[in-house]
């Protein structure tokens, strides 16, 4: 069983601060979507748990199994198991894909890492993705569609093995076939792995193929509101001013 | 495959074929300058080896014949060099130049003349800078319609100070070229680095564009590579590589090692 537990965690950026004393635990097995208008800090709380240098954590604690994380380094926590899958992942030109994912799971496996077995999981993930096959020659996300993008970081997703997944808006910019096969494969990974997943969406169309057994509604930098996935349909029925006055927030 | 070797006592082509011929003379004694002229009357390759050179000053002439069209891919691996390049190229014709410098230190000037109507020369050069650098060109349009794209790119290391001083000229009458000048550094130190690109043009009907970059690799490469759990060493590394190989087709191995050498 792995957890991640976020105490009390308030993180600024260049001076303003975008998470206020933020709250919340996930473990093995469960699914969390954070929703809610933009600018309230859902995308900043992914990338402070990754260990983004440019967001200053105030005061609080992020857990990995019980253990504090605060000061560890991004690849160390990747290591960990932590992964982000990200909602404009950077393109790399030069940098080959093959080069690059050989180097993320070298660094996973250490010695044992094996180059026959890597080449057959990339031909069998590049299939289930339904990618191209010379994507691996390519560099990294370069002149990758905004669909081929999303689909290279769950490509990552399952090299990786990561046991707390967060994906930030993993859905934006795919078609409807692309979001049926993210969504998908990323389900096929939580029912093989039993992960962690915080996911970080706008829409409830996501949550058609990604289950979630919980859903947060972040406002001013802390979760406002918390529910089933009943929560996420009378969002899009409503939207969040409506929904959040009901609850009785300003 | 044409395969030119230089080193301390000259230069002396170990394969060729009838596409290029070669003369190496004495320029100077007394000032140990050495002349290596090329003619390339057909469509080649040609690799040019540097080895360790030190007190000698090399002149090199390269002259691309009308319609021909070649590949110099040249290596510089250890050793001090102070290099002068002149190269003419005539009508139609078009030179692709991969240069890789390995160098201990360097002193470079280059000397483009593009002679001929619809002449066309590319210039890609990567270099890993431990020490002092510098590398003057003189890219002359003499010629209505040629196409210059020179591209230079280093990275910054140990004692390295690299600097690229690039000057095009298209005089008033030459029309329709495409002048282009693009050159980064990534500096990987405290020292100094320059980069002076300079348009000369005295005509209108030109296309012209340079770029100069010196810095460190994004902060939102190395945050992705880490994100996947690679250090910051090995992320540097594979961003170098990435840098260093693109747009090289021949030396790619040769770069490999190098940053293999440098970053383990």
């Amino acid at each position: 069983m792995n957890s991640l537990k976020i105490e009390n965690l308030t993180v600024e950026v260049e001076g303003k601060v975008i998470l206020k004393d933020f709250n919340l635990e996930i473990k093995s097995g469960e699914i969390h979507a954070i929703m809610g208008p933009n600018g309230t800090g859902k995308s900043t709380l992914t990338k402070v748990i990754m260990g983004d240098a440019n967001y200053k954590i105030i005061k609080g604690k992020i857990y990995y199994n019980g253990e504090v994380i605060n000061k560890m380094k991004v690849d160390e926590r990747a290591r960990l198991g932590i992964f982000l899958g990200m909602q404009m992942p950077i393109a790399i030109e030069g940098v080959t894909n093959a080069d690059f994912l050989r180097s993320a799971v070298r660094a996973k496996e250490g010695d044992n890492f094996k180059l026959l077995p890597f080449v057959k999981k990339i031909d069998e993930l590049t299939n289930k993705l339904h990618m191209s096959s010379d994507m691996i020659n390519r560099g990294v996300n370069d002149g990758f569609s905004g669909g081929e993008r999303k689909k290279n970081e769950i490509l990552q997703m399952y090299l990786l093995k990561p046991t707390i997944i967060l994906l930030d808006e993993i859905d934006s910019g795919l078609d409807v076939d692309s979001l049926r096969i993210v969504g998908e494969s990323v389900m096929d990974y939580y029912n093989e792995e039993k992960p962690a997943i915080l996911l970080v969406t706008h829409y409830q169309r996501l949550l058609d193929y990604i289950k979630p057994d919980f859903i947060h509604i972040m406002s001013g930098g802390n979760i406002a509101l918390s529910g089933d996935k009943s929560l996420a349909l009378e969002i899009e029925k409503k939207g969040y001013d409506k929904v959040m006055e009901e609850d009785g927030h300003e | 495959m044409n395969r030119l070797k230089i080193n301390n006592n000259g230069g002396y082509l170990e394969e060729a074929d009838e596409n290029l011929s070669l003369v190496v003379e004495d320029a100077s004694k007394f000032l140990n300058v050495q002349t290596v002229k090329i003619k390339i009357s057909g469509d080649t390759d040609l690799v040019i080896e540097c080895e360790d050179i030190k007190d000698v000053k090399f002149d090199i002439c390269i002259n691309v014949l009308n319609g021909v069209h070649a590949n110099i891919y040249e290596f510089k691996n250890k050793g001090k060099y102070k290099f002068q390049y002149k190269y003419y190229l005539e009508s139609d014709s078009y030179l692709n130049i991969e240069k890789v410098i390995n160098a201990d230190r360097i002193h470079e000037m280059t000397i483009i003349n593009l002679n001929g109507e619809r002449a066309k020369i590319d210039y890609n050069l990567k270099s890993i800078s431990k020490n002092k650098e510098k590398y003057n060109f003189l890219v002359y349009h003499n010629a209505s319609k040629t196409v210059s794209n020179i591209i230079n790119n280093g990275v910054n290391i140990f004692d390295g100070e690299m600097e690229f001083n690039v000057s095009s000229f298209v005089p008033n009458g030459i029309r329709k070229c495409d002048v282009n000048q693009s050159a980064r550094i990534i500096n990987m130190t405290d020292n100094t680095c320059t980069i002076k690109p300079n348009l000369f043009i005295d005509e209108e009907d030109v296309v012209a564009n340079h770029s100069a970059l010196i810095g460190t690799f994004s902060f939102d490469e190395i945050f992705y590579l880490e994100s996947r759990g690679i250090n910051k060493k090995e992320a540097e590394s594979l961003l170098t590589k990435g840098f260093l190989t693109k747009g090289i087709n021949y030396h790619k191995e040769a770069i490999k090692e190098i940053i293999n050498q440098y970053w383990g």
